[in-house]
């Protein structure tokens, strides 16, 4: 369902428009985006909320530049991903997006400085300089300590923060969190929370984050929901305030 | 190089997939070095019983052997198939009628009469050797000569005619007091050292012969030892005494003669001035040797001409059969291991990159351009392969110093030459019996203890051959992650 706002003079981030995404054929055949229109503005905190199966994980890989539309368009800062070849989509994601997932995905045999360095070796940092970035990055998320321990000798929490300060290493302008705290405890959820809540204020990244935790929506500026691979609700979204 | 600091990661802390990659590698090159070391142990083993044969420096030998009776029956006797010119020159070599007891002298008297015969092959005159020389190919040709000196020594007996009643037949065998003994010579032309029956390499004690210098022998280290005679002995010929001057050992498969003469004094003694039986040809280059022996048979009437390769056919025995063994199975083996280890190399790595699809999968999600993620899987593929070729050599070597130490003994035989005059006695044979094969090939074996050599080349080969099996693993699976869609890989259950 479309949004109706009136924020043409603000730069849009992202801007969806019957957006579709299809898998397997016939019987088989499975509608998980169906035809979403969506923008997100720059700056904004984006929590998708909706049960399992509800096509928010889809959504964030589209968004994200992981998988091409079915049907419909997916724009980032008015270039459409699925004119872009692979290459340029892997550029995009690498300069551009941060990625952070539920299972946290690290590299099970590098370190946690390691684990950050991995999303800074294509780039052009000299050694010296990639492992110093690494090094303040884990030292921002309050890592500095742990940055020789491999995942399996850090906690849940702690490789998550792992994973938040990969995604940052080349400075995104979007963060897109595929259930951040849904493998933590509801402390350390909250911790995590708090963090994506500090890099969106303090630096100006943009957040979109999928949960199908109801509480998790509580760190957005912005919800929306989604069921059956299409919006809910009224037209306008729901904004939320902070607690 | 980050790259670099992530394989060494990677098969460090995957012990049990980079052992067992590099293993199954290792096992596989290592097989292939342990079953090329014993091969080269057996040519090398080869080289040393045919080096003397292949090495003299004849590439070709020339004889006219008498011909076996057309109908296979054996021998027919000497002169059977000859030209009646060939069949007197026979008689007239060999001196014509048998041995004789009648002129001998009166009953009672001593006596030791000693004729040269040759019952297996014709002499042909010695310019027969310009012929040869001069006939496209050929570098270099000597004469030689080889032929029994069969003396006959004894006391003459009172009757020569055969005992018992008229009518009854000869009775017994030759008298008692008659002792025959047989010397196979051969004569060599000293200024063709490595062209003749045997060569200088072939002294074992003392020297060669000395062009020029009159009345000197060698002696067949088989025949000094059963004579007892070493250097400085003398050898009493048909009333001519001849100086030992060396002892020779001819390799199986070599000529061999009890004794080696001057071919001038032989030739002389023997009553056969400017006659040869045996011509020793030099080919200019290897490759000529098969036209030269196609030429010669068409120049020579009635020539046989053999090569040196034809004389490394005829060793045989356990040497042989495991060359042949090493040759066949052993390369098969070797073959199908290495394919078993390649496919070991593939299969791991087609499977750890299905159990790495989530992290490959989010490498690319981050990032990483796909040529990074595929030189990725490859260089861990390939490092995998430089520890299997480390493994291959070290297996390889180790099977090959077992090999080594345990030093199993082949024989190499070779059968008597086959000679065209059956053995036994026969018309012009003598009562002896035997073959008077003169010159025949040494017959017998040699024991040549087995070791399989590594050098350089082979271990280069053993890494090789690993990298190899590392650089198809990492294509199988470097082609299986650059086909990962990032979400479909993140959505693996992993």
């Amino acid at each position: 369902m479309a949004e109706n706002h009136d924020r043409a003079s603000e730069p849009v981030l992202y801007e969806l428009r019957a957006a579709r995404k299809r898998y397997g054929s016939g019987d088989t055949l499975v509608h998980a985006v169906a035809g979403i229109d969506l923008r997100i503005e720059r700056g904004e905190f984006v929590v998708v909320a909706g049960p399992s199966g509800s096509g928010k994980t889809t959504l964030l890989q589209l968004l994200g530049a992981l998988d091409r539309p079915s049907g419909g368009d997916v724009l980032f800062e008015g270039r459409s991903l699925a004119a872009m070849s692979d290459a340029e989509l892997a550029g995009l994601r690498r300069t551009t997006l941060g990625f952070i997932f539920q299972q946290f995905n690290l590299i099970p045999t590098l370190t946690a400085q390691q684990n950050v360095e991995v999303a800074l070796a294509p780039g052009e940092l000299r050694a010296p300089d990639r492992r110093q970035r690494a090094r303040d990055l884990l030292g921002r998320v309050g890592l500095g300590a742990r940055a020789g321990h491999l995942p399996s000798q850090l906690s849940g929490g702690e490789q998550q923060r792992v994973a938040i300060a990969r995604a940052l290493a080349n400075e995104p302008r979007v963060l897109l969190a595929d259930e951040p705290t849904g493998n933590l405890d509801s402390a350390t959820g909250d911790e995590v929370l708090a963090l994506l809540r500090s890099l969106n204020e303090e630096d100006g990244i943009s957040v979109v984050l999928v949960t199908h935790d109801p509480s998790s929506a509580d760190s957005a500026k912005r919800l929306v929901r989604i069921r059956d691979g299409l919006l809910l609700g009224p037209a306008e979204v729901v904004p939320v305030t902070a607690a | 190089m980050f790259y670099l600091s992530y394989i060494a990661c990677e098969l460090r802390r995957r012990k049990g997939r980079t052992l067992l990659t590099a293993l199954g590698l290792g096992v596989g090159v290592g097989l292939v070095v342990t079953v090329t070391a014993l091969s080269n142990g057996l040519d090398r083993a080869q080289r040393k019983v045919l080096a003397p044969l292949t090495g003299v420096g004849t590439d070709v030998s020339v004889t006219r052997p008498l011909k076996v009776n057309a109908g296979g029956a054996g021998f027919a006797g000497p002169g059977a198939g000859l030209s009646a010119s060939e069949r007197k020159q026979l008689e007239q070599e060999n001196g014509g009628a048998r041995i004789g007891l009648q002129n001998l002298g009166k009953p009672g008297a001593k006596f030791q009469q000693t004729n040269f015969v040759t019952l297996t092959q014709l002499s042909f005159p010695a310019t027969t050797i310009g012929d040869v020389k001069a006939l496209a190919g050929v570098a270099d040709v000597a004469g030689g000569l080889t032929i029994t000196a069969l003396t006959v020594s004894g006391t003459v007996p009172k009757s020569t005619q055969p005992q018992g009643p008229p009518g009854a037949g000869a009775t017994g065998g030759p008298p008692r007091n008659i002792n025959f003994d047989q010397l196979s010579l051969a004569g060599v032309d000293p200024t063709h050292p490595t062209l003749a029956a045997i060569s200088p390499g072939q002294i074992v004690k003392g020297s060669y012969l000395t062009a020029g210098v009159t009345r000197q022998a060698v002696l067949n280290i088989s025949y000094a030892r059963r004579k007892g005679l070493a250097v400085g002995d003398k050898l009493e010929l048909k009333g001519r005494t001849f100086t030992i001057v060396g002892i020779a050992k001819t390799p199986i498969g070599g000529q061999a003669s009890d004794a080696y003469l001057e071919l001038d004094q032989l030739q002389r003694l023997s009553g056969r001035a400017g006659r040869v039986n045996v011509l020793y040809v030099r080919a200019r280059r290897a490759d000529a040797v098969g036209s030269v022996q196609e030429s010669i048979e068409r120049s020579v009437a009635g020539s046989s001409v053999t090569t040196s390769k034809d004389l490394a056919d005829r060793v045989g025995g356990s040497l042989v059969d495991a060359k042949n063994l090493s040759s066949k199975l052993g390369t098969a083996l070797a073959i199908a291991g290495l394919i078993a280890a390649f496919a070991i190399a593939c299969l791991l790595t087609l499977s750890s990159v299905t159990k790495r699809i989530r992290e490959l999968g989010t490498l690319k999600a981050i990032g990483w351009p796909q040529r990074l993620v595929v030189r990725q899987v490859t260089g861990e593929s390939l490092a995998q392969g430089a520890l299997g070729g480390i493994a291959g050599a070290v297996i390889g070597v180790a099977g090959a110093a077992v090999i080594t130490a345990i030093g199993p003994t082949l024989k190499a035989s070779v059968a008597a030459a086959a000679s065209p005059v059956a053995a036994g006695p026969g018309p012009g044979a003598g009562p002896l019996g035997g073959s008077f094969g003169q010159g025949a090939v040494t017959s017998g074996s040699a024991l040549v203890k087995l070791d399989a050599p590594v050098d350089v080349g082979l271990i280069l080969l053993a890494v090789g051959l690993a990298l190899l099996g590392g650089l198809l693993a990492g294509a199988v699976g470097g082609l299986r992650a650059a086909r990962l869609r990032p979400a479909d890989a993140l959505r693996h259950i992993g």
